[in-house]
């Protein structure tokens, strides 16, 4: 009978210790879906009308923990090259060291350095790597809450982001009909690795 | 945004400079030796193309960021030195010319530093890097060798440097009719300081090989980065670069027998010729690329009415020129 009981202690324990060690782990690994995913923008043209663009590859993957919001982090690369405003010479154009010189610079990327929960998602804040200069932004990303959907779970993303060209290495002589200011859009999913 | 009357300004200011430099040089104590004379010309060229290039605006920065950054402030200082330090006469030819080829080897590597070309592998393999950047190198150690040759055959010929300044400036129409507006205008501030730099040497019978070297780095600087950086075809790119060496064709026998002034003139025809249709070609594309964004424009209420029949003044007809090629690129 002692016997019995000094098995169900151990088994309660070792019980106990991989329920802590799962909690311990918390975070959660995301994958970027691209297929549910995009990433937009819009600049001012003539100071009276926005123009809008996308980007149709970005990769990304983010981890959250939702016991510790300090140890998620957030990773986005898109890739310039894949710049789409629905104008093929405009494209070609942007591409062009006028503008994103995607031969120079192919990827715009995101780096969160530190994260913080607010009410109804997170603030991070990370290095935002575009046309050769970094400079630290803080987005708010709304939502992160996970769903389940046919057997995958999922997470999803939002937040806009305010950006002056200039402030990037942009050529100020090249901000005249296209404003300095761009708005980037970003709505995203994830799912669970 | 194109402004014409901006690059017009750079290339007139660019060429007054050094063309004063030259003639200052030149006359202060006569008479001007050789060396002095490609002293004069190196400075007049690195005046030029300061002055030039800062009535364009262009955004230079250090460290260099892109290709033209690096073209700007690495590459051509580079040139002008070595021009400056091989001009004087104690200097081997033999050091002249170990100085120049290995500058002229490493001008496509510096240029491409950092871009996708030599970090990616889905652009370039390594073995596809190593041949593109020595065949870059040996095109431009080739031409700067038998153009340098072809001037010594006939010292007081400035019409290989003028067809040099032709190139040069043909390359930057079409690199920014191919869509890299900044590259293609960085171009004319250094055909202008070229072309006015080799006229007023004119006033001395003696050669000067820094103007050959010079014009021929800044002709392939241009043509390498418009091709890729920009968006210059490579079947556009190297007529342009390789245009230069048809004045070799005046020393065919019995043309070269020829009074200097007729020679001169064949040379610069014959160069025309091939940089014209690369012209003519670019301007074909960029009608055909442009077209859409100039329908859109031709939509915009501003630009409908001076469409209209009604006769228009001087000054809004080219207003309507500029907004048309600024539609073009917005």
């Amino acid at each position: 009978m002692r016997s019995c009981l000094r098995v169900w202690n151990l088994l309660l324990l070792v019980t106990a210790i991989s329920l802590g060690s799962a909690a311990v782990q918390g975070a959660d690994d995301y994958a970027y879906d691209l297929v549910h995913s995009s990433v937009s923008f819009k600049a001012r043209h003539l100071d009276i009308s926005w123009i809008h663009g996308r980007f149709n590859e970005v990769e990304g993957k983010f981890s959250i923990d939702r016991d510790d919001p300090t140890k998620s982090s957030f990773q986005l690369t898109i890739k310039a090259d894949s710049i789409d405003t629905a104008n093929k010479a405009r494209d070609e154009h942007l591409r062009q060291p006028d503008y994103f010189d995607t031969k120079q610079f192919p990827t715009i990327e995101f780096k969160s350095t530190s994260t913080k929960a607010v009410a109804g998602g997170y603030e991070v804040t990370g290095d935002f790597k575009m046309h050769g200069a970094t400079k630290k932004v803080t987005l708010i990303l709304k939502g992160g809450k996970e769903i389940e959907f046919r057997g995958n779970k999922i997470v999803g993303f939002s937040t806009e982001l305010s950006l002056k060209r200039s402030d990037f290495g942009f050529d100020k002589t090249q901000i005249g009909l296209i404003g300095d200011e761009a708005l980037i859009i970003i709505d995203c999913e994830g799912v669970r690795k | 945004m194109p402004d014409p009357l901006l690059y017009l300004k750079s290339m007139t200011l660019a060429a007054i400079i050094s063309a004063i430099v030259v003639l200052v040089m030149a006359t202060v104590k006569r008479p001007a030796g050789t060396t002095r004379l490609n002293v004069a010309c190196v400075l007049a060229l690195a005046g030029g193309i300061a002055v030039g290039q800062f009535v364009l605006t262009t955004r230079v920065l250090w460290p260099p960021l892109n290709g033209l950054d690096r073209f700007l402030t690495i590459v051509i200082p580079a040139v002008l030195g070595i021009e400056l330090f091989t001009s004087f006469a104690s200097t081997a030819p033999r050091v002249a010319w170990f100085l120049r080829l290995s500058l002229a080897t490493a001008i496509p590597r510096i240029l491409l530093h950092g871009s996708v070309y030599l970090n990616d592998q889905n652009a370039w393999s390594a073995w596809q890097g190593i041949a593109i950047l020595v065949a870059s190198g040996l095109t431009l150690i080739i031409l700067w060798v038998l153009l340098n040759w072809l001037s010594r055959r006939s010292d007081t010929d400035v019409s290989i440097a003028l067809s040099l300044a032709l190139a040069t400036h043909c390359a930057g129409i079409s690199i920014m009719m191919a869509g890299y507006l900044k590259g293609g205008a960085a171009a004319f501030p250094l055909a202008a300081a070229l072309l006015a730099t080799s006229l007023a040497r004119l006033a001395s019978k003696h050669g000067t090989p820094a103007l050959i070297g010079i014009g021929v780095v800044n002709l392939f600087g241009v043509v390498f980065i418009g091709c890729f950086f920009g968006r210059l075809p490579i079947a556009y790119a190297l007529p342009l670069l390789l245009a230069p060496l048809l004045c070799w064709i005046t020393e065919l026998p019995g043309m070269r027998t020829r009074t200097h002034r007729s020679v001169a003139t064949i040379r610069l025809i014959l160069v025309t010729i091939p940089v014209i249709v690369v012209l003519v070609l670019v301007k074909r594309d960029f009608d055909r690329t442009m077209r859409p964004l100039l329908n859109s424009a031709s939509s915009n209420p501003a630009v409908a009415a001076s469409t209209s029949t009604r006769p228009v003044s001087p000054r809004a007809a080219w207003s309507f020129v500029v907004l048309k090629v600024q539609s073009a690129y917005e």
